[in-house]
This record gives structure tokens, C-alpha cells and sequence, in this order.
């Protein structure tokens, strides 16, 4: 999954949730495929950031899985108490599913 | 010197706001004005607009991802109207610190801007009024560590080495150095300004839950946004691994452990917006 500004969006990609304009009203729902329609419409309605499924756009801060995980692990050593460790494996289960289609 | 006389020193020059950025003017008629009754929210409005800088800072930082604001907040009026007095006062007041945290330590302004999106997120799940206002105790928790570099740059210095070659506690090492840790900094300078109580316990106790006694629920969702951020890994602070975690806060909270996971799925799309919001900041202090 990938929150994007507009601008980096094109058609093809899929939306991962809904898209909702300024005013909370949703203008397209999750998982759909977005055409050229769809992307004036976002941008009459002033939608600036839409997230979507994969990993579609190369973000040069962006982490790879293997980097996220290695993070994981070294922000977690030596940590025993078991609420963190809990939490530690909850994000592994965010990561794996947040990588899950690319 | 003695952690306890360097303490007393340390609070001295607080005291008397040695060494830091000077509060922008329009702060003191802004706070009588807040006190004064009759005056309507258009009023200030008006004071704030006559200020442009103030007003653009303003404006950016109510459109950022740590608000969550769905609409476009474009005018002052909309901006006291959706975050409240509180939180436009502590905008301004902080706001000279806020762009030197961004210009010279970009990883604690994004540890900052991720907490405060995340103890957003957390006020709103518990049910906490104005949530934005505890977004804003977030965005300030690590102030202390901002004013530290600012005022005390020697002593900062010592307290990284201290941290790198003897791996010691962060706290542990501010306080050995300064006599005094950066939630309490932050807290003494915040009540130097008169900024409200409930942020400021807030601040005050997010490493020591113990130390808040009106306000436990804001403290505990500001300590449990902190390790969240420190555990998913988004921007930088003096702790390299994740910080410990008082548990009692998910008993405060009312909070049960299985949020945590929709918790990040909902964090995740606000960090890619922060990290946006955040290269562009730096964009434009590279381009001065």
C-alpha cells in the first residue's frame, strides 16, 4: 500500500480504500481500478491524496520489505518485555500485509 | 558540577529565556486578548492576519496530516474554528522553535510530526475531547530535546557521547548532565508561557506516567504514541531502540491491545503524508 499526492496517481492503479473529498463525501470506493474519469474527478473535488494498492511509485526514502524488517529487528534487540515484543509482532503482520502485493 | 546545582542552573536560564528564540510580538496581545471576553474569535483572526508569516506557518501546520483535517483549512477564522484558541496560541509561540527543529534536526521533527499523528489517532479512539489539542502535545513532547540543542549545546553534545560510548539510558544521561530530562524542560518552558495544563502534564509525564495527576489519559496516550513511533521506526530521537513501555497505559486508556494493529493500517497513510509534507519543508529551506 502507497498514499500518494494526486498528481503521482494513474490510471491502472488500484485504490486500497476509499476515496473521499474535502467535505467527507466518498467519491469512490476501495479496491477499484481508477481511469482518467476517475482522476478529474479527484481533481475537481480537491482530493489531494489517495492511497493505493502496491508499491507502484519508486518514493526515494521508500524502504524495501527486507530493509523494513531488518529495522524492526535491530530497533527491537535486546528487548524482553513481552507488551513490546507483542507490538513488535503485530507490525511484522502490518509490514507482510502492507507488502503483501508487490 | 552536581546534577542538582546544575538543575537550579538550568532552570535559571530557563527562566529568564536565555538563549532562546524570542516569542514573536504578536504572543502577548494575542494572550490578553484570549483573556478578554468580549473579544470574538473574527478579532483575532484579524490580529493573526495582519501577520503573514505567522499566518502561512499557521495555515500549513492546520493542513498537515497530524490534524487529519478532511477539508482545506484556508483562512485563520477556519483554522481557530477547527483547532480551537489552544491550539492556534501554542502554534504561534512555538513557532520559532518548530522551524529550527525542522531546518537542523529533520529526524525529531518527523519522530514529532508521527507522534502527533498518532496521538491523534489514539485521543480520538478513547474518546478524549479535542483531540487536536492532544495532536499538539505530541507535536511539543520532545520539545525539551529541541531546547536542549538550542540553549545547551555543550551539554547536549556530552549527553549523545554519554549515550554512544556508554550506552546509557537517554533520560538517565540527561539527567546525570543536566540535572533535569527534556519531558521536564519542556514542561518548565511551557508553563513559562502559559500554555494550558492539560498539555503541558502531557508533556510532562510521557516518560514517567506517575508524574501526571489531573490529566493521566493524555499523558498515557502521549507516552503510548511515542514507543509506537519508536517501534514502527518513523524519523529519529535520542533512542535507538524502542523506549520502555509503562502497560498501565492501555489500563488508563480503557484501550485494548488488539487496536494496535488497526492502529498502524490507520498511521500508515498520515506518515506518507507527513513524509510529503516534510520533504517539502526541506525543499524550501534548501532553495533559501
Amino acid at each position: 500500500m502507497q498514499r500518494l499526492p494526486l498528481a503521482y496517481i494513474i490510471p491502472g492503479m488500484k485504490t486500497y480504500e476509499e476515496v473521499v473529498d474535502a467535505n467527507g463525501r466518498t467519491l469512490c470506493g476501495k479496491g477499484v481500478e481508477l481511469t482518467e474519469e476517475h482522476l478529474k474527478r479527484f481533481q475537481e473535488f480537491g482530493v489531494q491524496f489517495i492511497t493505493v494498492e502496491g508499491l507502484k511509485v519508486r518514493l526515494p526514502w521508500e524502504k524495501t520489505l527486507e530493509e523494513e524488517l531488518e529495522g524492526l529487528e535491530k530497533r527491537f534487540e535486546g528487548i524482553s518485555d513481552p507488551v513490546l515484543l507483542n507490538i513488535k509482532e503485530v507490525l511484522k503482520e502490518f509490514l507482510l500485509e502492507k507488502y503483501k502485493e508487490t | 558540577m552536581d546534577p542538582y546545582e546544575k538543575r537550579k542552573e538550568v532552570r535559571r536560564k530557563l527562566r529568564k529565556l536565555e538563549g532562546l528564540p524570542t516569542l514573536p510580538p504578536i504572543v502577548q496581545r494575542l494572550n490578553t486578548m484570549v483573556e478578554d471576553e468580549r473579544v470574538s474569535i473574527g478579532q483575532i483572526a484579524e490580529l493573526i492576519e495582519k501577520d503573514q508569516v505567522i499566518t502561512s506557518k499557521i495555515l500549513r501546520l492546520a493542513n498537515s496530516a497530524f490534524y487529519g483535517f478532511p477539508r482545506r483549512v484556508s483562512t485563520v477564522q477556519n483554522a481557530l474554528m477547527l483547532l480551537g484558541i489552544n491550539v492556534i496560541k501554542i502554534l504561534i509561540t512555538t513557532s520559532s522553535i518548530f522551524e529550527i527543529l525542522h531546518k537542523e534536526d529533520v529526524g525529531l521533527w518527523e519522530h514529532s510530526v508521527g507522534v502527533a499523528a498518532c496521538a491523534k489517532i489514539l485521543a480520538e479512539k478513547v474518546e478524549l475531547k479535542e483531540p487536536q489539542e492532544i495532536a499538539t502535545a505530541g507535536l511539543l513532547h520532545d520539545l525539551g530535546r529541541v531546547i536542549e540543542k538550542v540553549a545547551f549545546l555543550q551539554e547536549y553534545n556530552q549527553i549523545i557521547e554519554f549515550i554512544k560510548k556508554e550506552k546509557k539510558d537517554p533520560l538517565k544521561a540527561e539527567e546525570e548532565v543536566l540535572g533535569i530530562n527534556h519531558a521536564e524542560i519542556g514542561a518548565f518552558l511551557m508553563r513559562q508561557w502559559n500554555l494550558p495544563e492539560r498539555l503541558i502534564e502531557a508533556v510532562e509525564a510521557h516518560h514517567d506516567l506517575s508524574k501526571a495527576k489531573e490529566f493521566k489519559k493524555e499523558a498515557a496516550v502521549i507516552h503510548l504514541a511515542d514507543v509506537l513511533i519508536h517501534a514502527r521506526g518513523y524519523g529519529e530521537s535520542l533512542y535507538k531502540k524502542v523506549p520502555p513501555l509503562d502497560e498501565k497505559a492501555f489500563k488508563i486508556l480503557k484501550l485494548d491491545f488488539s487496536f494496535i494493529k488497526e492502529l498502524f493500517f490507520k498511521l500508515e497513510p498520515k506518515l506518507y503524508e507527513l513524509k510529503f509534507f516534510t520533504e517539502e519543508l526541506k525543499k524550501e529551506t534548501e532553495g533559501m
